[in-house]
This record gives structure tokens, C-alpha cells and sequence, in this order.
């Protein structure tokens, strides 16, 4: 089903791939965190790449005729997974950049109150 | 009693000055603090040379954000009463003394101040007043706490609810769903009558287009409010 050929285009493009996310977390450009969803599903295309046979056995236990569309049912549902994650650590940084930003306006005023005091005794 | 009025504003510069001297004049005894949520004109500039007292947003928080911020000042400067103004000139300050009379005397944590009540001054428009309407009803049905004017900008609360709303503040369009929040936590909500104004200056910030998102998303965030009961 799989030819030899774009079973080794497809290993490089991953290996590429995963390369470029390690390189980014060792350059601190990208969270481990973050990052380790990405892996893991570099880590599983890349089993299946070297294991062409596997992906015909897990589509026939999922009931899925052709191995193609399970592939494509799989990667949208990841996608979907990642997204969602996405939405909810951007809910919780909001939330985190608000309580910042509020506690810095509080301490400015407070700063400039304690300013005003200093300058008034030294009058 | 110590008492402070919140002013939040996002550029006011034509208007700030006036809205304090309106509170200085006519609200005897009150404190007060603007928060300037990262305006891009001069609100801050002029706030400083007119020596007023204003806290300073480093980003755009949204009028939720820059609200909780006052209130939040407000509760930890250990005020009794904290109110919401708004700095484009719709509110009255001389209103606000009699409110805090009238939370004094009576058992209330949140004081709103009503256009509906008395129906003298600026009344909206006919479209806005239909989806006040439609807001007061929905909030009647799940609360069962009647509510004549449930976007109103102008509410006095005591220690209690500035605490809830030091914590969690709605972020966008923050009024029916606050009012809505903490009467799920059992606190007392009543109105009072006042007169408001057209603003002056500004517009306002449910544009045309933002009323559709407006109505689906407060009608939303209510239901959701009703939910966590």
C-alpha cells in the first residue's frame, strides 16, 4: 500500500519536525509543557511509518474500512484535542495577565502615594 | 463609613475632569479613584496635571477589568461602600449621597441606580430599552428578583459584595450577569431612582453591530450564572 519511497519522506519529514521541537525547547522558544502533545503524536506517526502493517490492523479494530480515513478521523480529532487545550490555557493566562495587570496598577499608585509622603517630610 | 466612587474610564480626557468635580462638589464625603484602562488619548496626562487620584491599567483590561480593579482598590483600602461611575458625565454625583443613606438604613449589599424607576431623564433609546426589558425579564425568571434596570452603570455595593467582586468580575458588558452573580450567593439587590444623563462625550461601547453579541452573550453568561447555583 505504502511505497518504500514516501515511507522514507514521510520518516525525514517527522524526523525534520521533531528536530525543529526539541531545538525550540532547548532554546527555551517553546514549553516542554506545551510541546509534549506534539511529540508524542511525532512519536506515533513515526511508528506507523516504520509499521505500515499496524495501521491496517488498528483501523480493522476500530471498524474503519479504509486505513486512510482513519488517519484523517485520528489527526482531526488530535487537532481538535490541541485546539481545546489551547483555548483553555488562553482562558487561564487571561485571567493570570488581568490579576497582573491589576496588581501592578495598585502598586504604582501606592509608589507614587509613598513618593509624595517622602517628598512632603523632606520639604 | 468610609465610601469611594470608581471611576473607570478609557478615553475621557474631555470629560474626567468635570465627572470629578461633579463628585467633589455633590458627593460630600466620598472618596474617589479613576482607573484609567490604557486610554490612547490624553486621560492619563490630564489626571496627573489635574493632581487627581487614578490608577493606572499597563494593558487594556476591557470596562469588567478596569471595574474589578477599583473594587478591588476599594476592599483592600478597607472602604465601606464602593460605586460605580461612569466618567463620560451620564451620572449624577448628587444621587450618590442619598444612596449611601439608603444603604445605611436598609438590610441591601447592592444598590442600583434606576432610570426605570421614576422614568424622568434620558431614557435610551426605544431599541435599548427593549433589551433592558428583555433583561429584566430573564433575570426575573431566574432569580425571581425584579430588576427594572440591569445595565445600569451606576451601583453601589457594600464590603461583602466589593469582596465576590474583587475575586471575579464578568469581563465584557459586566452588569446584568454581576447582579445576577451575586444574587446566587444569596445577597440582597434593590434599586434606587436616579436620573441620568446623555452622555457628553464618548460613545458608548455597545455599538450596533456589537448588540448582537451583546444580547447572546449576556443572555449566555446569565444562564450560566443561574447554572453554578
Amino acid at each position: 500500500m505504502m511505497t518504500a519511497k514516501i515511507q522514507i519522506i514521510i520518516g525525514i519529514i517527522l524526523i525534520v519536525a521533531l528536530m525543529a521541537i526539541i531545538n525550540m525547547i532547548r532554546k527555551r522558544r517553546l514549553e516542554l509543557k506545551y510541546a509534549l502533545s506534539w511529540l508524542v503524536a511525532i512519536a506515533f506517526v513515526l511508528v506507523l511509518d516504520c509499521f505500515p502493517s499496524l495501521l491496517n490492523k488498528i483501523s480493522r479494530i476500530l471498524g474503519i474500512w479504509a486505513p486512510v480515513n482513519m488517519i484523517f478521523f485520528l489527526g482531526f480529532c488530535f487537532s481538535l484535542m490541541i485546539i481545546f487545550v489551547l483555548t483553555v490555557t488562553l482562558s487561564r493566562m487571561s485571567e493570570r495577565v488581568r490579576k497582573l495587570s491589576q496588581a501592578v496598577a495598585l502598586n504604582e499608585e501606592k509608589i507614587e502615594e509613598l513618593m509624595k509622603e517622602l517628598s512632603e517630610e523632606a520639604s | 463609613m468610609k465610601s469611594i466612587v470608581i471611576i473607570p474610564a478609557y478615553n475621557e480626557e474631555k470629560s474626567i475632569v468635570k465627572t470629578v468635580n461633579d463628585i467633589k462638589e455633590n458627593a460630600k464625603g466620598f472618596d474617589y479613584v479613576i482607573v484609567n484602562d490604557c486610554s490612547t488619548d490624553r486621560t492619563l496626562e490630564i489626571c496627573k496635571e489635574n493632581n487627581l487620584c487614578v490608577l493606572n491599567l499597563p494593558i487594556n483590561l476591557g470596562i469588567g477589568g478596569a471595574v474589578q480593579t477599583g473594587y478591588l482598590y476599594a476592599y483592600k483600602n478597607g472602604y465601606d461602600y464602593a460605586v460605580q461611575f461612569d466618567g463620560d458625565g451620564q451620572h449624577d454625583a448628587k444621587f450618590l449621597g442619598e444612596m449611601r443613606d439608603y444603604m445605611e438604613s436598609h438590610d441591601v449589599d447592592l444598590l442600583i441606580g434606576s432610570r426605570f424607576i421614576e422614568k424622568e431623564g434620558f431614557q435610551s433609546s426605544g431599541l435599548r430599552r427593549f433589551g433592558i426589558k428583555y433583561f429584566s425579564h430573564l433575570i426575573k425568571l431566574l432569580t425571581g428578583v425584579r430588576i427594572t434596570d440591569p445595565t445600569s452603570g451606576m451601583r453601589m455595593a457594600n464590603r461583602s459584595v466589593m469582596e465576590i467582586y474583587a475575586n471575579c468580575y464578568p469581563k465584557d458588558y459586566p452588569e446584568p450577569e454581576s447582579a445576577v452573580a451575586i444574587l446566587n450567593v444569596g445577597k440582597k439587590i434593590e434599586e434606587y431612582p436616579v436620573v441620568m444623563r446623555e452622555r457628553e462625550e464618548g460613545v458608548s461601547s455597545i455599538s450596533p453591530i456589537r448588540s448582537v453579541y451583546y444580547m447572546i452573550k449576556v443572555t449566555l453568561a446569565i444562564l450560566v450564572e443561574a447554572l453554578r447555583r
